[in-house]
């Protein structure tokens, strides 16, 4: 009988389940004995119930496509990402810590900007933010916390350590497909969930409700939440509606949403109008209110900023917020937290060059074919250049484009990101993953007991975007100071 | 509750009850072939002709034959009242609508729609045909179910209710319309032979035939089944019942305007039908102006709570 683990070669990266091509890393040894005791036959059974599971509840993302747009079943590999909770507990101090220093800054652009004028940033980084919303300045959202969810993308360098790749402030999707992941789990491998002492992840929603609750108007005592979505088409539409019916909230479209001339929000109910409180929005800050933002965008309500203002309604998270969720910013978090807590930061960034800065610029440009090339504000993977794997046509296309307009560039060393056995045609293979924890901050500070573990299934692909050909799989914190 | 969720959900219910209809449609016609001699005038035409679907039809196919009318029924997407297109229409309108129910309900639409979407080559073998409509027949039973073993009666509830009894009436009203059709047509002695055959397919159509012998006790003859499946106030199928239901629900919803009086003066207007003595063409009548009612009752409700009704 051949093993699955037959073609396991590990890499030159760290490998997240395995020492050495044999050895288990001690978190993961019983699942790898567990492995080794079922043959192909019982892998395959397995593979084949998860996809099953995956098409018969829906899991899906939309993808834009010529033909229109197709609702894909997730792409989802049945092993799992195993952590320690020992590592885990460190990595949980770090990311709250993270963002209660962002949210301090966020707060400080829109007030004093004391950061600036203390000279830890330059003010031309604020002001040539796209995602600085001047509409914002003067609010003191509740708890003064802008960001109140997060998705932060953490990877595994060579070296083991584990650091911050950038922080999503803006609209962070994939929770519902981390809960979901795990829904799968028990149904495929039930008898190894009840063996292992896996962290529980399934009281995010209630966590999130809670969250939302807490940023509600302070004399209402039972808010009315919403979840606004962009509609059936977005490709986080799954989600959006999976949260709202986790939450027992109510998901809007703009178009069942209306700002009063009392300055409050209420949604067309079949009783007429009924008061909103709380804003879970899942629509960029520029199609939110057609009168301050984009005045084209039919997805968002007009209104809207003016009911935040006038302290009727709560937004989830604040408009604004997304002046953080920048690489350009990215760079000075580590002084954000030195700054504002007085602390070391925990959790590590990646060396990031700043192009603006023209020192840095020089460096880029004679070291492209090294480097990951990133633009300062898109997300989804898109438009960046990944110098090693990329040809020489596209280095030089890259070169001229970044001397355009070096304030929307950063550059990165290439990381060797981490790997983990990865289900390829019935055999386990190396596949490199990335880690995005969610945090939410609003009262109090929650993080996920691990987060949404996103593979790259493609060989020696380091692009682990679901729009890209990417994948994901469940996410295992293992108690290990009890067993 | 958001007034375009009341709107989703009503849609859901009706099309959801009409993909089953359709089954049934198709099953007891199958049913009745096989029940008929050969050689009696029996056609495939009549079931696109009752679905009001003729002109649709002869656009695709020229011969109205048994595999043409299934496939046109059953599995053309092209063709809005078919089978898959409804159970498509539903799951997109319960894909929007997860917020309001329990998973297993997605689930169980979802799954209906990916066992179709994978069986539609299929059809065209009867047997495999029937197990389809069978399976399709359970599904929606079980959605059915379920949503009232795990669903608050609540306002949700009962805007899919809605929906489902109006659909329900209107589908009552077309396969007594088939029948009548099918007798008119049938001008030869050997027919009327085996109207008897007939209606008590028409029943079995609808569920109806222990209820029937239990109920009218009486050997089954036009006369009697019509007013059964017409006026009885407590099966589940009959026009009578649905109006009752429909009539609950309006008066349990809020902002319902002067619909619970206009409910009683249709349900009084369904009640004072009488079938007995008319000639088939009047009949005829009868059910089209019963279809037209529902109609307009669907266009109240609609004005009355859904989006295009409170944007003023």
């Amino acid at each position: 009988m051949k093993s699955i683990w037959e073609n396991y070669k590990t890499e030159s990266a760290y490998d997240e389940l395995m020492c050495s091509e044999f050895q288990p890393r001690q978190v993961s040894y019983r699942l790898c004995q567990y492995l080794n005791s079922l043959n192909q036959g019982d892998i395959d059974k397995r593979k084949i119930a998860a996809e099953l599971a995956i098409l018969e509840m829906g899991i899906s993302f939309t993808v834009y496509s010529d033909e229109g747009n197709i609702d894909r079943a997730w792409p989802f590999d049945i092993i799992p990402r195993i952590i320690s909770s020992t590592e885990w507990r460190v990595i949980e101090k770090g990311l709250k810590q993270r963002l209660t220093a962002l949210n301090c800054f966020i707060s400080d652009v829109y007030d004093e900007q004391a950061f600036i004028k203390d000279g830890k940033m330059p003010a031309e980084i604020i002001h040539s933010s796209k995602n600085f919303r001047k509409e914002c300045v003067g609010m003191k959202p509740r708890h003064s916390v802008w960001a109140n969810i997060c998705g932060t993308d953490l990877v595994r360098d060579r070296d083991g350590v584990m650091y911050v790749l950038e922080d999503n402030l803006r609209v962070p999707s994939g929770v519902s497909y981390m809960l979901e992941n795990r829904v799968i789990t028990k149904r495929v491998f039930p008898e190894l969930l009840q063996d292992i002492d896996i962290l529980p992840i399934d009281d995010y929603p209630s966590r999130l409700q809670d969250m939302l609750a807490s940023l509600a108007p302070e004399h209402i005592k039972k808010p009315q939440i919403v979840v606004l979505t962009p509609g059936i088409y977005n490709s986080a539409y799954f989600e959006h509606a999976y949260l709202a019916q986790q939450m027992g909230a109510q998901l809007v479209e703009g178009g069942d949403l209306v700002v009063n001339d009392d300055d409050c929000v209420y949604m067309r109910t079949i009783e007429g109008l009924e008061k909103v409180d709380v804003i879970y929005r899942r629509i960029d800050d520029d199609f939110l209110d057609p009168e301050v933002f984009r005045k084209d965008s039919v997805l968002g309500v007009p209104g809207l900023m003016r009911a935040w203002k006038a302290g009727n309604v709560s937004f989830a998270n604040a408009p604004g917020a997304g002046v953080a969720d920048d690489k350009v910013v990215y760079a000075y978090v580590p002084e954000m937290i030195r700054y504002y807590l007085n602390e070391e930061p925990i959790l590590p960034n990646v060396k990031t060059y700043l192009c603006d800065n023209p020192e840095h610029l020089k460096y880029v440009l004679a070291h492209l074919p090294e480097l990951v090339v990133k633009p300062a504000n898109e997300s989804g993977g898109y438009g960046m250049l990944v110098g090693p794997h990329a040809t020489s046509r596209e280095i030089a296309a890259f070169r001229k484009i970044i001397q355009e307009n070096p304030r929307n560039y950063i550059a990165q060393p290439t990381l060797a990101i981490s790997t983990a056995p990865t289900l390829c045609n019935g055999k386990l293979e190396p596949r490199h993953i990335d880690l995005r924890p969610f945090i939410l901050q609003g009262e109090n500070t929650f993080v996920t007991a691990g987060g949404l573990t996103r593979v790259a299934l493609k060989k020696g692909s380091l692009v682990v975007n679901s729009s890209q050909g990417g994948g994901s799989k469940d996410t295992w914190i293992i108690n290990m100071e009890r067993s | 509750m958001l007034s375009r969720s009341a709107e989703r959900l009503y849609w859901l219910a009706r099309y959801l009850e009409r993909t089953e209809n359709i089954a049934r449609l198709v099953s007891v016609h199958m049913n009745l072939l096989m029940d008929l001699p050969n050689g009696v005038e029996m056609g495939w035409q009549q079931l696109v002709r009752i679905n009001a679907s003729s002109r649709q039809f002869y656009e695709k196919y020229t011969i109205a034959n048994e595999r043409n009318v299934t496939r046109f029924l059953l599995t053309d997407a092209g063709y809005m009242g078919s089978l898959f297109s409804s159970l498509s229409a539903a799951r997109e309108n319960i894909r929007t609508s997860r917020d309001l129910l329990p998973d297993e309900a997605w689930e169980q639409v979802n799954e209906m729609y990916l066992f179709v979407r994978n069986h539609m080559e299929s059809v065209h073998h009867r047997s495999n045909r029937i197990a389809l409509l069978d399976e399709i027949l359970k599904g929606c039973q079980r959605f059915t179910g379920l949503l009232s073993g795990y669903m608050s009666h609540n306002h949700p509830y009962r805007f899919i209710r809605l929906g489902k009894n109006i659909e329900r009436a209107d589908m009552t009203s077309r396969i007594l319309d088939l029948a009548s059709l099918l007798l008119a047509e049938s001008r030869s002695d050997e027919m009327r032979q085996y109207e008897t055959i007939l209606w008590v397919n028409i029943l079995k159509s609808l569920n109806a035939q222990l209820m029937y012998r239990q109920q009218v006790r009486s050997s089954v003859n036009g006369d009697d089944v019509l007013n059964f499946l017409l006026l009885n106030t407590i099966l589940p199928r009959s026009v009578g019942c649905c109006i009752a239901e429909i009539a609950g629900c309006i008066n349990d919803l809020p902002n319902n305007d002067t619909l619970p009086e206009e409910l009683v003066v249709l349900g009084a207007y369904v009640q004072a039908i009488d079938t007995r003595n008319t000639t088939q063409e009047q009949l005829r009548d009868i059910l089209d102006d019963l279809q037209n009612k529902l109609g307009e009752l669907h266009d109240r409700i609609a004005h009355n709570w859904f989006m295009q009704g409170v944007i003023e």
